[in-house]
């Protein structure tokens, strides 16, 4: 049998200062996820600036929790993980020169991971991701819908050519007055409200891309028109045909993909797979075509360190190690790193 | 004893490792290059350069701001994890005490200056007590009728025994020292 792997990941692309110490690529040993989301709800979103400072601040606590939990000692850990991309840059460079500085103490090689992998990846926390699989990623960054060949191999099929998912979420929430963060808010007044309204449907092609502005644009024009005549908007139903809409045409495009590929297996990743609507809509087209469908622990779905452990796994077996000048990247497109990872 | 010097707070990067209170070792990149893929590289050829291994560093000095938001918080980083996790004392000077050697008769100010204006420190017995930050437009009103020193040149010379004076931190409580505050919370 050959060594176990054990691997202490970072994670802070965002507003989550993150560690997590992972075994093969998918049994947590430690996990600590110190999360600034009251900090920023006062500001209505993440304010970059804020985060870093947060990051800077929580950083050796973190570690310091994270190596508590940890029943093994420094000399079993083989490497060290850090999301490098994509996220904000003042956030992400502060997990990025810790793991820099630790790699350096510890004498251990230091793996950068895409963020977008890591929602991937973290399917193998409680399963393990058959393969081959489809994979969908939503998030506030991202709406990705790709194919997993293999551990080391995939080809992506179609992203948004506009706003994320998340992000639509979010201003949708936002024009409505509901505070930050908006997508649980729009799912709770969603389940109270009744699709009453006619609401543009996003894209009317066979592309696996997918378009959420222009939904986005009617509804805040939507709102603002019927302010201005005096009009009250029915913010539960409003919320609700929105949802339907914007999760009706990521299940189009889904469908459209299994019917087209005949792959029997899906995974759902990202902050967004929390949604329990887009959940029940996923699994139901799944059962109808006879596809396993595959979604995280909630706990797994936000950002956290754990799933960077576990992207990092095949990128140690492979010994894609990275040097000290790794720098931060706000975006990374999925598809040049695909290639780039071939 | 060697004493490791890290500063990130300007445009360039300065990296030392003093025996004695002396620099026997320094590093400098005035590259126009993110300082997160010129710090650590750097760090490297200086361990290297001077034959030591990271564990044979005996105490930190970190240069936590004002400056760089950016580049403060990735020498405060890099400084706090090798101070945390080899648990060796670490001690932060400012960026305007850097220049306190070339202080040559009274001043009431020192003042930095960067972009959009100036970090300013009111010097009250050879020490800065009061840091704020005036922006450029309102400098000319703000300096009427005071003695400020402006900072030119920073002789790393003295900064071990400067620094030394000075009180160890727990590395938890190393922060870069921002002085401005930032738009939202105004």
């Amino acid at each position: 049998m050959s060594k176990d792997v054990i691997i202490l990941a970072i994670e802070s692309s965002c507003d989550e200062t993150s560690m997590a110490i992972v075994k093969n690529g998918h049994d947590i040993l430690s996990l600590t996820i110190s999360s600034q989301i009251k900090t920023h709800a006062n500001f209505g979103g993440v304010v970059p600036e804020i985060a870093s400072r947060m990051h800077t601040e929580n950083i050796t606590f973190v570690l310091e929790e994270t190596l508590k939990k940890f029943k093994g000692t420094i000399a079993d850990i083989d490497a060290i993980a850090v999301t490098y991309a994509p996220g904000l840059l003042g956030s992400l460079l502060v997990g990025i020169e810790c793991a820099k500085a630790l790699s350096l103490v510890y004498n251990k090689p230091l793996i950068a991971v895409n963020h977008t992998m890591g929602h991937i990846y973290a399917n193998n926390i409680e399963n393990k991701i058959t393969y081959p699989t489809l994979a969908l990623v939503v998030s506030g960054g991202h709406t990705d819908l790709l194919i997993l060949k293999s551990e080391n191999e995939m080809q992506l099929l179609g992203s948004s050519i506009d706003d994320s998912i998340g992000e639509v979420y979010d201003k949708v929430a936002r024009v409505l007055g509901m505070t930050y963060p908006g997508g649980p808010n729009i799912e709770k007044a969603a389940v109270k409200g009744e699709d009453t309204y006619k609401l543009p449907k996003p894209m009317q092609d066979d592309s696996y891309n997918f378009s959420f502005s222009g939904l986005k644009s009617y509804i805040v024009n939507l709102v603002h028109n019927e302010k201005q005549r005096g009009n009250e908007i029915r913010k539960d139903d409003l919320a609700k045909s929105f949802q339907i809409a914007a999760v009706d045409e990521i299940v189009r495009k889904v469908t459209l993909a299994i019917k087209n590929t005949g792959i029997k297996h899906f995974v759902l990743a990202g902050g967004v797979s929390a949604n329990k609507y887009l959940r029940e809509e996923l699994s139901k087209v799944c059962n109808q075509n006879n596809v396993k469908f595959h979604v995280p622990n909630i706990l797994y779905c936000t950002d956290n360190a754990a799933m960077i452990g576990c992207a990092a796994y095949p990128l140690y077996k492979e010994k894609k190690f990275a040097d000290f000048s790794l720098n931060a990247k706000s975006s990374e497109n999925i598809k040049l790193y695909i290639e780039k990872n071939k | 004893m060697n004493t490791l010097l890290i500063d990130t707070h300007a445009d360039f990067i300065f990296l030392a490792i003093y025996q004695n209170q002396e620099i026997k070792y320094k590093k400098e990149s005035k590259e126009k290059k993110d300082h997160s893929t010129i710090c650590m590289p750097l760090l490297i050829e200086l361990l290297s350069e001077s034959k030591l291994n990271i564990n044979q560093i005996d105490d930190i000095i970190v240069v936590n701001g004002p400056g760089s938001f950016t580049g403060v918080r990735i020498g405060v980083t890099i400084a706090k994890i090798i101070a945390y996790t080899m648990n060796i004392p670490i001690r932060t000077i400012t960026s305007l005490e850097l220049y306190l050697n070339e202080l040559t008769k009274d001043y009431q100010y020192i003042a930095l200056e960067e972009k959009n204006g100036f970090y300013v420190g009111n010097l009250i017995n050879n020490q800065i007590k009061n840091y704020e930050y005036i922006k450029r437009n309102e400098w000319e009103k703000w300096n009427k009728n005071k003695k400020i020193f402006l900072c030119q040149n920073i002789n790393y010379n003295n900064i071990c025994s400067f620094a030394k004076q000075k009180k160890p931190i727990n590395p938890h409580l190393v922060n870069p020292f921002y002085v401005k505050k930032i738009e939202a919370e105004k």
